[in-house]
């Protein structure tokens, strides 16, 4: 837990893709109890882990996200009985595959955080912030962002400014 | 005018042309498959196997930025692409089909709309064609009026010679330029025999009357029976030499984005898409057909020419293989 | 690659090629089907491409030979309009064709009894990089061959009554790549990743072909919202390309008919043997084997692994 404010050279972007009904519930309890945990995350609040697509997980990193966090109910206490369920096998396999391609899983974590667990919430966005933080930004994506087909490209110092600017 | 390289000298030319600053684009492996595109050396050229795609992304890419936009504030900030930045480029090694095409692309975008990115890249590009020594049982450019010493394209064209070397002519004043800048490299025209070029089996085709027969044709029970299988991807138009429909999209947040100009195909069912949900092309066929019509009646009705130069690759790549120069053909025995 | 290359023994395709042409014959006569689709050959020599056909006189056309490598699976599915699904259709399957028609029918995409099966005993078929009129070898047959299961389709209406001789032992292509690939670090696999995929050109044959991906509209095509980038650049082939994959899991049996007709020579079918050797390890689940309604992917139980959830 941070106790007070770190200066660091490299601030981790962590994309949440949390559950309405348990960890949105548990992150708004760490606030309310007062407990600090990194502002490095962003919570984007989902009905259900079952409703996350493993595209948004893709797009969060394309769009410049250093680590992803997914987080739900615990099984058994789905809003909808067994959303988190089959989020759990459908994530179990999206993540093969994404180390299959070469992304290293340490950039994507899962979690089951219930609505009295803000300090698992605490403990979960910490530690893969610090984790994350240990590895450095996600440069695969974001270079690749910036490919082109060699017949579409154009050198300028122009485009290479903006690169280094992101 | 006419000269002599060796291949020794063909490669100092390349590289020579590379360490200036030039773009070299030729034929190389690329993650195991032979593609046009920019070399670090010349000794990466291959000639022996026709690249998988054509040489039409030169001057055509698989996927260019024509302006990108940001929004600051209330203002939009729209920023377009300066084309006098294309870079100065030799394409070497281009096959007869290849070359033949770029005319053919040539009436289109220079036609009622003056395609500035397509036109740019063409001033800027210097084609150094190679006649052809290889084919397989899928080329048919002897079909369709060609052959493996077609010059048509080429500024400047390359006979190999038995004995090492190629026999050089010059087509235009950028093949001239070329020689004169570097005439060094190339001697006077020696008399050895160029080597066996390549023979495709395809009788000529009489491209007349397939135009008159798809004239009167547009409904005909032809089209079902040879598209019916055909399952729709664009395959067939992407690796085609002259096909050149492109798709416009913007790309990228409400902040700021690209618009990209990429390749489209008439196979695909979003081609004719409308945004009411209509699909005047509801069927494969229809897109099939359209792409005979394009290709053998629309472009000769318009520009006089055949949208075909019969490199054979969509015969190659059709994943359920169609055949382009057979169904041309039956048409022209109807 | 074996250090010497063995013929394989195609010798019953002829007998397979009259045991089809005469049931076909058969079956319009009897009017037991509206269409049979299968194989014909086509100009180039030895080659062979998909026929629909509805009548017997179209029968003395059918031909199966080592050329016969389409799965015609996919012209069965809803995203093909232009075959008239009406009355029952006859439909010639290789062992790892029947392998897609289960997986459809346990999507309630098709009916058994909407379909006559002729099933062929197959000792392999040709690798997309040869040339039609190449014999069939240890060296020239389709990689998915090589690991091939199903040499005689089971649960088919009619099955040539031919015996297939015994095949050579061949090495497996796919596991081999797999592991080597695994053993990489992430970087020199996503390395790997990005050369191949950079090759893509979006013709999206891959997904043209496929039995599976019979979607009204692809993910991939909508632009509200935007998913994935529709342009064939590395970004959106990569996309394209993971999205596929994901969404192939649990489904895709192993045809490769999207490696077969990827025009860039992309690796396409090992992210999908990927997939299914790790559905296989975390769920004991092989796509194609029997009609399930339900997927690894679409069901659950309360024990699964979650060992990787904090």
């Amino acid at each position: 837990m941070h106790s007070e404010n770190q200066k660091h050279d490299f601030e981790p972007k962590i994309i949440a893709f949390v559950c309405t009904w348990c960890t949105y519930a548990g992150a708004d309890l760490a606030g309310t109890s007062r407990m600090q945990y990194p502002s490095n995350v962003r919570v984007l609040k989902f009905p259900c882990t079952g409703r996350i697509d493993p595209v948004f997980i893709l797009k969060a990193f394309q769009q410049g996200a250093d680590g992803v966090l997914v987080s739900g109910c615990h099984p058994g206490d789905c809003h909808y009985i067994a959303g988190n369920f089959h989020a759990r096998r459908r994530f179990a396999a999206f993540r093969k595959l994404l180390e299959f391609i070469g992304v290293d899983l340490g950039r994507l974590a899962f979690s089951w955080v219930s609505a009295a667990e803000g300090g698992k919430w605490v403990e979960v966005v910490t530690d893969l912030t610090e984790k994350v933080r240990a590895m450095g930004p996600m440069v695969e994506f974001k270079d690749l962002a910036l490919e082109e087909q060699w017949s579409g490209v154009i050198n300028t110092p122009e485009l290479q400014e903006a690169y280094d600017a992101i | 005018m006419q000269k002599y390289i060796t291949q020794q000298n063909l490669n100092t030319l390349i590289d020579t042309l590379i360490a200036s600053g030039t773009r070299v684009v030729a034929p190389r492996m690329s993650a195991g498959i032979p593609l046009y595109e920019p070399l670090d050396s010349s000794v990466e050229m291959v000639t022996d196997q026709l690249p998988r795609r054509s040489a039409k992304e030169a001057f055509f890419p698989v996927c260019e930025e024509i302006m990108s936009y940001e929004k600051e504030g209330q203002q939009i900030k729209l920023t377009d692409i300066d084309p006098a930045r294309f870079p100065e480029t030799v394409l070497v090694g281009v096959r007869p089909c290849d070359a033949a095409a770029i005319p053919v692309l040539d009436a289109v975008f220079s036609w009622d709309y003056k395609d500035e990115f397509f036109l740019e890249r063409r001033r800027k590009t210097t084609v150094i064609g190679l006649a052809c020594t290889t084919a397989d049982d899928a080329c048919f450019c002897t079909a369709v009026g060609l052959s493996p010493a077609e010059t048509r394209g080429s500024d400047l064209f390359l006979i190999p010679l038995n004995g090492g070397g190629f026999a050089c002519q010059s087509y235009s004043e950028k093949g001239e330029a070329l020689i004169s800048n570097n005439s060094a490299l190339f001697s006077e025209p020696n008399n050895a025999a160029p080597l066996p070029l390549a023979a495709p089996q395809a009788d000529k085709i009489d491209l007349k009357k397939v135009k008159s027969w798809l004239d009167g044709h547009f409904e005909d029970t032809l089209w079902d029976g040879i598209a019916v299988r055909c399952v729709g991807c664009g395959a067939c138009a992407f690796v085609c030499p002259a096909c050149h429909c492109f798709d416009i999209v913007d790309e990228g947040t409400e902040k700021a984005g690209k618009r990209r100009k990429s390749w489209d195909a008439c196979g695909f069912w979003k081609f004719t898409h409308h945004a009411s949900g209509h699909n005047p092309r509801d069927l494969q066929p229809k897109r099939y057909r359209n792409r005979i019509m394009h290709k053998f009646k629309y472009y000769d009705d318009k520009f006089g020419q055949t949208l075909c130069t019969g490199c054979g690759r969509c015969v190659r790549v059709c994943p359920v293989g169609i055949d382009i120069a057979a169904i041309v053909e039956e048409i022209s025995k109807k | 690659m074996p250090l010497t290359s063995q013929p394989i023994d195609t010798s019953i395709y002829a007998t397979i090629t009259a045991a089809i042409r005469s049931e076909a014959s058969r079956l319009f006569t009897a009017a037991e089907v509206v269409a049979i689709i299968g194989y014909a050959a086509a100009r180039r020599v030895g080659s062979a491409q998909p026929v629909i056909i509805t009548d017997a006189a179209a029968a003395e056309t059918l031909i199966f030979t080592e050329a016969c490598v389409n799965n015609l699976a996919v012209y069965l599915t809803k995203a093909k309009k232009e075959i008239p699904k009406k009355g029952k259709i006859g439909i010639i399957v290789k062992g790892c064709d029947l392998k897609a028609l289960v997986g459809l029918m346990g999507e309630s995409q098709l009916k058994r009894e909407d379909l006559y099966l002729i099933g062929i005993p197959c000792a392999g078929v040709l690798a997309s990089a040869v040339q039609p009129a190449t014999t069939l070898t240890t060296e020239t047959i389709a990689s998915k061959c090589c690991e091939c299961d199903v040499h005689l389709p089971l649960g088919c209406d009619f099955v040539p009554s031919v015996t297939l001789p015994p095949g050579p032992q061949m090495e497996s292509r796919y596991s081999e790549e797999i592991a080597r690939l695994e053993a990489l670090t992430p970087a020199e696999r996503w390395a790997y990743w990005k050369e191949q995929f950079a090759k893509c050109i979006k013709c999206y044959a891959c997904r043209q072909i496929c039995p599976f991906c019979f979607c009204e509209q692809c993910l991939c095509d909508r632009n509200k919202p935007q998913m994935v980038e529709t342009t064939p650049r590395p970004a959106g082939n990569t996309a394209w390309h993971i999205v596929r994959a994901m969404h192939l899991a649990g489904r895709c049996a192993g045809c490769a008919e999207c490696e077969r007709v990827c025009p860039m020579d992309i690796p396409l079918n090992l992210l999908n043997r990927k997939m299914a050797k790790e559905l296989k390890e975390l769920y004991d689940y092989e796509a194609g084997f029997e009609i399930n309604d339900k997927g690894p992917l679409t069901m659950f139980t309360e024990k699964d692994d979650q060992s990787f959830i904090k």
